[in-house]
């Protein structure tokens, strides 16, 4: 069966569609549609890609509108046609490629790691967790870094210092860790303008989310731990 | 600038949350711009009783309940999803966000055909 891909192209000047028809067999992925046009059709085509297996993240691309993972995602489970874009609110290099220099800053920018006073290299202490302690941010800690929930958050169309769902969940999930003492620095990073207060609940972000995180939960937490932490400092 | 501001409109493979969303930063606006023209005719009183009645009876009238009703919509919609969005922003019954959607539009339509059958009532002086 073939089946038509409808890429939208852009060569450093100028965007436009191009369309390949590529022969399809069942379980046939987006991201193995791709190479085939990479491989056979038109070897410019540029586009990312890793893993193959949904936990690098570097395949997000807009599968008819939707932002999804090209190596999870089956082309027959879409159609017979398939529109192909770059993420949204990424600055576009090549085709599908789109530059995540400013995300993975964001993302270091809310220190998404343990902080703890008491930390030594030379004589490291294993910090014993429970199942419970656990459960409450393993999900969170699920997440591969797609850029899926920051290409479809309104907030963050239109600011572009906005810290984003992604960053927001990485310090949701070292905040609600029962080994990190950094609550308090993170909480101060993320209550800002470009923070936790500019979110809209579009909750498109978790609806989008390949690896079902939910970043809106995650950022609705921070935001309730940012107004205690505000009218707590109120009061001294 | 206005292309980012566009795809706030943008429906083309959202969810309805994305699309509860658009609505309500529409009809924020539909709101805004009606909260100026009102501030506009409470203030014609000040040119006198007759102006501010003259503008009154230029609006209640049946030509203009098509509007009033589409304004109320949006409205009820605007304060309804905003109490959504509260009780979602204080961390509550997240996983229910779809369910919660649902009744909220539900609600919305059942005030906003109560609203508009005695607000057309009251102009077709029914």
């Amino acid at each position: 069966m073939d089946v038509e891909f409808k890429v939208r192209r852009f060569d450093g000047e100028k965007s436009y569609w191009q369309t390949f028809n590529i022969p399809v067999k069942k379980g046939m992925t987006v991201l193995e549609g791709l190479y085939y046009i990479k491989e056979n059709l038109d070897g410019s085509l540029a586009f990312r890609a890793s893993c193959r297996m949904a936990i690098c993240g570097s395949c997000a691309v807009k599968i008819n509108g939707k932002p999804r993972l090209a190596c999870e995602t089956q082309i027959l489970e879409i159609g017979s046609r398939l529109e192909i874009e770059p993420l949204d609110n990424f600055k576009v290099i090549k085709d599908l490629i789109t530059d995540f220099e400013g995300f993975f800053k964001k993302h270091e920018a809310v220190k998404p790691y343990l902080i703890r006073k008491d930390d030594n290299y030379e004589e490291p202490v294993e910090l014993i967790q429970t199942p419970r302690e656990l459960y409450t941010y393993y999900d969170f800690s699920l997440c591969v870094k797609c850029g899926a929930c920051y290409s479809v958050c309104p907030a963050a169309a239109t600011r572009d210092d906005y810290l984003g769902p992604a960053a927001i969940t990485a310090a949701y999930r070292f905040n609600a860790d029962s080994r990190d003492e950094g609550e308090k620095i993170r909480l101060a990073l993320v209550c800002g303008d470009n923070g936790v207060w500019r979110c809209h609940f579009a909750a498109e972000c978790s609806e989008v989310c390949p690896k079902q995180i939910n970043p809106a939960k995650a950022v609705q937490k921070m935001r309730f731990k940012s107004a205690i932490e505000m009218i707590k400092s109120i009061f001294g | 600038m206005i292309m980012n501001l566009l795809r706030w409109f943008s429906v083309k493979g959202k969810s309805l949350f994305s699309m509860a969303f658009s609505l309500h930063r529409l009809t924020g606006v539909v709101l805004t711009i009606y909260l100026c023209m009102h501030l506009a005719y409470l203030t014609s009183i000040r040119m006198g009783k007759e102006v501010f009645e003259s503008f009154i009876a230029t609006t209640v009238t049946p030509q203009f309940l098509v509007f009033d009703i589409l304004l109320v919509l949006a409205g009820v919609y605007h304060g309804v999803n905003g109490l959504r969005l509260i009780f979602h922003e204080f961390g509550l019954a997240y996983e229910n966000r779809k369910s919660i959607l649902y009744v909220s539009v539900a609600i919305v339509l059942v005030v906003w055909l109560i609203a508009s059958y005695k607000m057309y009532m009251f102009v077709m002086g029914v």
